[in-house]
């Protein structure tokens, strides 16, 4: 069942973004910011959890989980640190996102080159 | 003045033509048939991450397995975009590759590699977060703004 639901919940948020794709002038980059920031406004209002705990995979996968990741640590940094933690504490779940994905881009720019 | 609209009419004929022509030999994307495609393809990748998540929940906790989950994706998507293979993979699953982290992972690895040739530190590192940095700015300013206000509510 959790499958079927990851499966629905993945597709839906990227036939929609599809769409927005097709009937605006929109690039990939601009929808990827958008869905990031419409991540961080769901996990600010606490519904990215409920999203998670009812579809699983299905909204940890789409890009919109970095804003819920960002917008988690800010929290955490906030209750345990004070105004400072909210500095503090903004990057450190996603930090893994980021730190591997410089990493491993470096690298295999360093090994591959274009194809034309 | 007759020569001139002349010329002028001319060339709108030659442009209507020219439409003609061009509409016949492109055919008009359809939208509903993409959106299906990238429903079934971005589907297929959130049952990959439900199958991830559930080898890796074996090892670590939850939240960590999810975590583990948007990090192998984003490795595969980085490999994928080295090889030359993630193009080719896009122009048939549309959308359902760009929305999961690999189109992250894709739009860093390919502007590195855009600027390989100008050298390490004019190149790749100047221009590395050539897109994705407006993510991660978004991301930061979104997410503390909204980390603020999630604090006060839950």
């Amino acid at each position: 069942m959790n499958y079927i639901l990851s499966f629905l919940l993945c597709g839906f948020v990227c036939s929609i973004s599809q769409f927005f794709l097709e009937k605006s002038k929109l690039t990939p980059g601009h929808i990827n910011t958008f869905l990031v920031i419409i991540g961080c406004i769901l996990s600010g209002f606490g519904l990215y959890d409920k999203l998670i705990e009812i579809f699983h995979s299905g909204a940890t996968v789409p890009i919109m989980n970095f804003g819920h990741l960002l917008v988690v640590g800010a929290s955490e940094g906030f209750n345990n640190y004070g105004f400072i933690g909210l500095f503090k504490g903004v990057l450190t779940n996603a930090s893994a996102g980021i730190s591997i994905a410089i990493v491993v881009s470096f690298i295999i720019s360093m090994f591959f080159k274009i194809k034309n | 003045m007759n020569k001139k609209q002349l010329i002028a009419n001319n060339n709108d004929m030659n442009n209507e033509e020219y439409d003609k022509l061009i509409k016949k030999h492109i055919k008009e994307e359809n939208v509903l048939k993409n959106m299906i495609i990238s429903f079934f393809s971005g589907g297929l990748i959130g049952l990959l991450g439900e199958v991830l998540t559930n080898i890796f929940l074996k090892y670590n906790n939850l939240n960590d397995s999810y975590l583990m989950t948007f990090v192998v994706l984003i490795i595969i998507g980085s490999l994928l975009t080295g090889i030359g293979f993630f193009d080719k993979i896009l122009s048939v699953c549309k959308c359902g590759l760009i929305v999961p982290s690999t189109g992250f992972a894709n739009t860093m690895t390919s502007s590195a590699m855009d600027a390989r040739s100008e050298g390490f530190i004019k190149g790749i590192g100047a221009s590395i977060f050539k897109l994705t940095g407006s993510i991660i700015l978004y991301g930061i300013f979104f997410g503390i703004i909204f980390g603020f206000i999630r604090s006060m509510i839950l």
